[in-house]
């Protein structure tokens, strides 16, 4: 809806479609100049973090997993290395090897939506997937067959697609045997050809001339690029351990919304998620994939949030190549999972949603029960980001139709496939001029 | 009858642990027993999006869903998509899946839709997680399964075009 009343003009778009959650966008243009954008997020709260008070550590993965229908995976690794880090339980071998695998899955099926059905419309000047298909019709074909592939390792290993029930403190309750893992890897071969062709097709896409001086934060590991494990690290000299994450960074209530938002103590935004993870893990990516990458235009960073959809291409890629290796080299593990006992104790996990870091921490008694639980999503700690990228974004368009402002704000959000579920805690868009 | 038998994929759509939008799944689960064999029951569906590839390679599909609260709790409809369009009305907002009717559209666009869709859709009350059934709408699990057996049979044994003016 647009409004002229004198020198303030308003546009309002009362849902945002394509992205997870509700919730709205104001944005503030006084004299020509933007003076604010603002993501009101007025999905409820969820509450999850006082849920999970009084409830047993084994509990955990089952109910943080419904956080999320898009990244269960995501909540459910950050929630069992916390209980293990709590309880001085090291899982490895091929539990470990698991462990990457189901997060290989989720990656492909939410980067591969995302990727194809939500973002790449944006750039081609379709309403949505549907219109662009009669165009792209092999592109789309090619995007559902990633999710699909990227579900099945999700239903092998997790039990379900959605909400999987086969994750556990210590391991999984079931592990497949290798029979079960040979025909899957057949379908990824098919899916890494796929993903590679995505890469080459998003990347001659037309794109913003927009770069934004990110602080990017994401997991580094030594010897792997990040999925479950590693330090938090940044493009300006942060290196801490997961256990230290809150000296470096805080969450704080904003007034317009009802997700927290997460702050660098010290120097205010930063940016999670695949450009973060990309700029700081690039040496850990196979030669194969960089160069991929480069054939693709990427440097060794990437600053145009834009592009990030190219970015997302090549950890589809990464991902199905890692769940072959994993899958060669698979062996089923004498048992499912490794014995955990309990103490009172504080145990943190940190692990790559496909949005980026995902923090949790946990106190338990010496049963194991939760005092107190909490959990950072991806979502709320780009937020941020998200608005100041809007106010670059639509500086140079102000004088520009409404309907072209509004769809460059759409796009510039959906470059962060923003979970606001997730976050709890998108949109309704109203831009206010004087 | 005219030639071979028709393949037919049946599909429970909805959460069963959200109160009335388990009812696709609860028709399903019914149909169970009453199905003749050969006809494909699908896992129950929450993303329909998934429904894409579910479809591909069979003649027709019925899809069991529940519906939001038009006149009152329980009330049964029935849409064949080759007569006419989903109503398009309701959509979700803002949510990461396609609506049921985009993905029809989408996989009719991709050319991997089944030549007939029908839909019987149960309007509900409440969709509250956890919730239980509204005994309204749980009351008619058995006759949506008995109509959507018996629309099995013609689907799979009668031209789609003599099926089409039959239809109940």
């Amino acid at each position: 809806m647009a409004t002229n009343n004198g020198t303030t003009r308003t546009i309002r778009v009362d849902n945002l479609a394509r992205v997870e959650g509700e919730g709205a966008l104001d944005l503030h243009i006084d004299d020509g100049r933007v003076t604010a954008a603002r993501l009101r997020i007025f999905e409820p709260p969820r509450l999850f973090e006082a849920l999970l008070r009084g409830r047993g550590y084994m509990e955990t993965p089952d109910i943080v997993a419904r956080i999320c229908g898009i990244c269960p995976i995501a909540y459910q690794m950050s929630a069992v290395h916390a209980i293990e880090n709590a309880f001085g339980v090291q899982v490895d071998g091929q539990l470990r090897a698991l462990r990457r695998l189901i997060y290989c899955g989720e990656w492909i099926e939410s980067h591969a939506l995302h990727v194809v059905m939500l973002h790449a419309p944006d750039f081609l000047n379709y309403p949505d997937a549907v219109a662009m298909a009669r165009d792209h019709g092999d592109k789309v074909r090619s995007g559902l067959a990633l999710k699909k592939i990227g579900n099945e390792l999700l239903r092998l290993l997790g039990g379900r697609e959605v909400h999987p029930v086969n994750v556990r403190p210590g391991g999984f309750y079931r592990v497949p045997q290798r029979a079960e893992l040979v025909p899957i890897a057949e379908s990824l071969k098919s899916a890494r050809d796929k993903a590679v062709e995505l890469v080459r097709w998003v990347a001659r896409f037309p794109f913003p001339d927009f770069e934004s001086d990110y602080e990017f934060v994401a997991l580094r590991h030594a010897e792997e690029y990040p999925f479950n494990e590693g330090r938090v690290v940044s493009s300006r000299g942060i290196d801490v351990d997961i256990a230290d994450y809150e000296a470096e960074f805080e969450e704080r209530h904003v007034a317009h919304s009802t997700a927290l938002h997460s702050f660098l103590k010290r120097r205010g935004a930063y940016l999670c998620g695949p450009l973060a993870r990309y700029a700081l893990n690039f040496d850990q990516l196979p030669e194969s994939v960089q160069g991929l990458a480069k054939e693709a235009g990427l440097g060794e960073r990437c600053c145009n949030p834009f592009r990030s959809i190219i970015v997302r291409g090549i950890e589809i890629v990464y991902a199905c190549e890692e769940a072959l290796r994993i899958i060669t080299a698979y062996e089923p593990p004498e048992y499912a999972w490794f014995p955990v006992a309990t103490r009172a104790a504080v145990g943190f996990g940190c692990t790559e949603a496909p949005r980026g870091i995902c923090w949790h921490r946990y106190s338990f008694d010496g049963d194991g029960t939760i005092r107190a639980a909490r959990i950072v999503p991806p979502t709320a700690q780009n937020q941020l980001s998200i608005e100041a990228d809007l106010v670059a974004v639509v500086t140079p368009l102000v004088n520009e139709p409404d309907d072209l402002i509004r769809a460059r704000c759409e796009q510039t959000i959906r470059n962060y496939d923003p979970c606001i579920s997730c976050a709890t805690h998108f949109l309704k868009m109203t831009v206010h001029r004087q | 009858m005219t030639g071979r038998s028709r393949s037919v994929l049946i599909v429970g759509l909805g959460n069963a642990d959200r109160a009335d939008d388990g009812i696709g799944p609860l028709v399903a689960e019914k149909l169970r027993r009453l199905l003749p064999a050969g006809t494909a029951l699908a896992s129950p569906r929450t993303d329909p999006i998934a429904l894409i590839a579910e479809w591909q390679g069979f003649d027709a599909a019925i899809c069991i869903d529940a519906a939001s609260l038009v006149s009152k709790p329980g009330r049964i409809h029935r849409f064949d998509l080759s007569m006419a369009e989903l109503p398009s009305d309701r959509q979700p907002v803002s949510d990461h899946v396609l609506s049921f009717a985009a993905t029809v559209r989408l996989a009719r666009v991709l050319h991997q839709a089944p030549q007939r869709i029908i839909i019987y859709a149960v309007e509900g009350a409440s969709f509250a997680a956890g919730a239980p059934m509204t005994p309204e709408v749980a009351v008619q699990a058995p006759l949506v399964a008995a109509q959507v057996a018996a629309e099995v049979e013609t689907l799979r044994h009668f031209s789609f075009r003599h099926a089409a003016a039959n239809s109940p």
